[in-house]
């Protein structure tokens, strides 16, 4: 009995057994083209929708106070950065006397290297940045982006850009 | 076709987990932003609460919230965008042509003149308090300056800025990738 059902339940479940393997492992196959399709659309999607250059920050803090206060700043202790409407940028060390040096053109890629430079001398400086009205943004961005960069304490202030320094200018070469 | 598909789901993952979405009115101004190399680590861009400035190449600056609750309480319009242009001698393209940079401008442009944009800066700036309940309630203030613009146009506004007790704000800029020598 048990021999006999030994000898035949194998040939009976091995024979539906081969079957069902047949048909779910080998024979039986997905269709994976509608999900593909899905994927695709889903993809498409959040690739043109996605922002991948976040955009960065600046920071810039104006003084506290009123704008008509006056604030008290000793001369010999700042550097006047002025920039003209082309975007050539001038430093002029202040003189305690209220004068200042001659005007010195640097290229604006060096710009944060001098102030480095200037600053390794006299780390108290503070800048005055005087800036042409026509000035290209870009050019402001730019000049910011290098003060960021020297490795200096920062201390600025915007002026407004008074004749005598167009006139400056112009006498530097524009 | 299933290495194809492996691909494809990665790709979908990786986007799926950088993207971040950005407000179809909010691009109601595009701006040339300019680049910058310098990084600030503490200083990220915030996700509400944000009061942007946009500076356009004709010299018009667009205020805008991202809060429409804000916006119809100061401008009485849901998807109203305010304009102040400092130089009076000229007219706002905008008013005249609707575009800005060739591009139609589809929210409605609320034009201000200096007193009543300083008192805008003032008054958005109460509003989000009132509107959030909360007292200490603060506006990231950003500034998205066109490469091409004037100067002379950020430092009316900087005038504008300081005088409505705005004095710490922050430039928007691209990173630049190359690293100058």
């Amino acid at each position: 009995m048990a021999g006999g059902g030994g000898l035949e339940a194998p040939e009976v479940s091995g024979g539906k057994g081969s079957k069902k393997y047949l048909k779910k492992g080998r024979g039986v196959h997905i269709d994976m083209t509608p999900m593909v399709d899905v994927i695709m659309l889903l993809l498409t999607f959040f690739m043109l929708t996605t922002t991948l250059s976040a955009p960065q920050l600046m920071k810039v803090s104006l003084p506290k106070g009123d704008v008509k206060d006056k604030v008290k700043v000793d001369m010999g202790n700042v550097l006047y950065v002025r920039v003209s409407d082309k975007g050539n940028v001038y430093f002029a060390q202040g003189n305690p006397d209220g004068s200042e040096s001659a005007m010195k053109r640097i290229e604006i890629k060096n710009v944060a290297t001098e102030l480095e430079k200037i600053f390794a001398v006299n780390d108290q400086l503070l800048l005055l940045l005087k800036f042409d009205r026509k000035m290209k943004y870009n050019v402001m961005s730019d000049v910011f982006d290098e003060i960021s960069r020297a490795k200096i304490e920062k201390r600025y202030a915007f002026i407004k850009m008074e004749d005598v320094d167009l006139q400056k200018i112009i006498e530097a070469g524009g | 076709m299933t290495p194809l598909v492996d691909v494809i789901m990665l790709l979908l993952t990786f986007f799926m987990l950088t993207a971040t979405f950005r407000a179809a009115e909010s691009e109601a101004v595009e701006v040339a932003l300019p680049q910058s190399v310098y990084s600030d680590p503490d200083n990220k861009m915030k996700e509400i609460d944000v009061m942007t400035l946009s500076l356009t190449k004709d010299g018009d600056i667009f205020l805008d919230v991202d809060n429409y609750k804000i916006r119809e309480k100061i401008f009485g319009d849901q998807f109203a965008i305010g304009l102040f242009r400092p130089d009076t001698l000229t007219q706002s393209p905008v008013q005249t042509t609707g575009k800005v940079g060739g591009k139609e401008v589809k929210r409605k442009v609320y034009l201000m003149n200096k007193a009543q944009f300083e008192k805008t800066l003032v008054d958005v700036k109460t509003a989000l308090k009132t509107v959030s309940g909360n007292k200490s309630a603060q506006f990231q203030v950003v500034v998205k300056g066109d490469k091409e613009v004037p100067y002379g146009v950020f430092e009316d506004l900087m005038t504008s800025l300081h005088e409505s007790d705005n004095k710490v704000f922050s430039l928007v800029t691209l990173i630049k990738s190359e690293v100058k020598e």
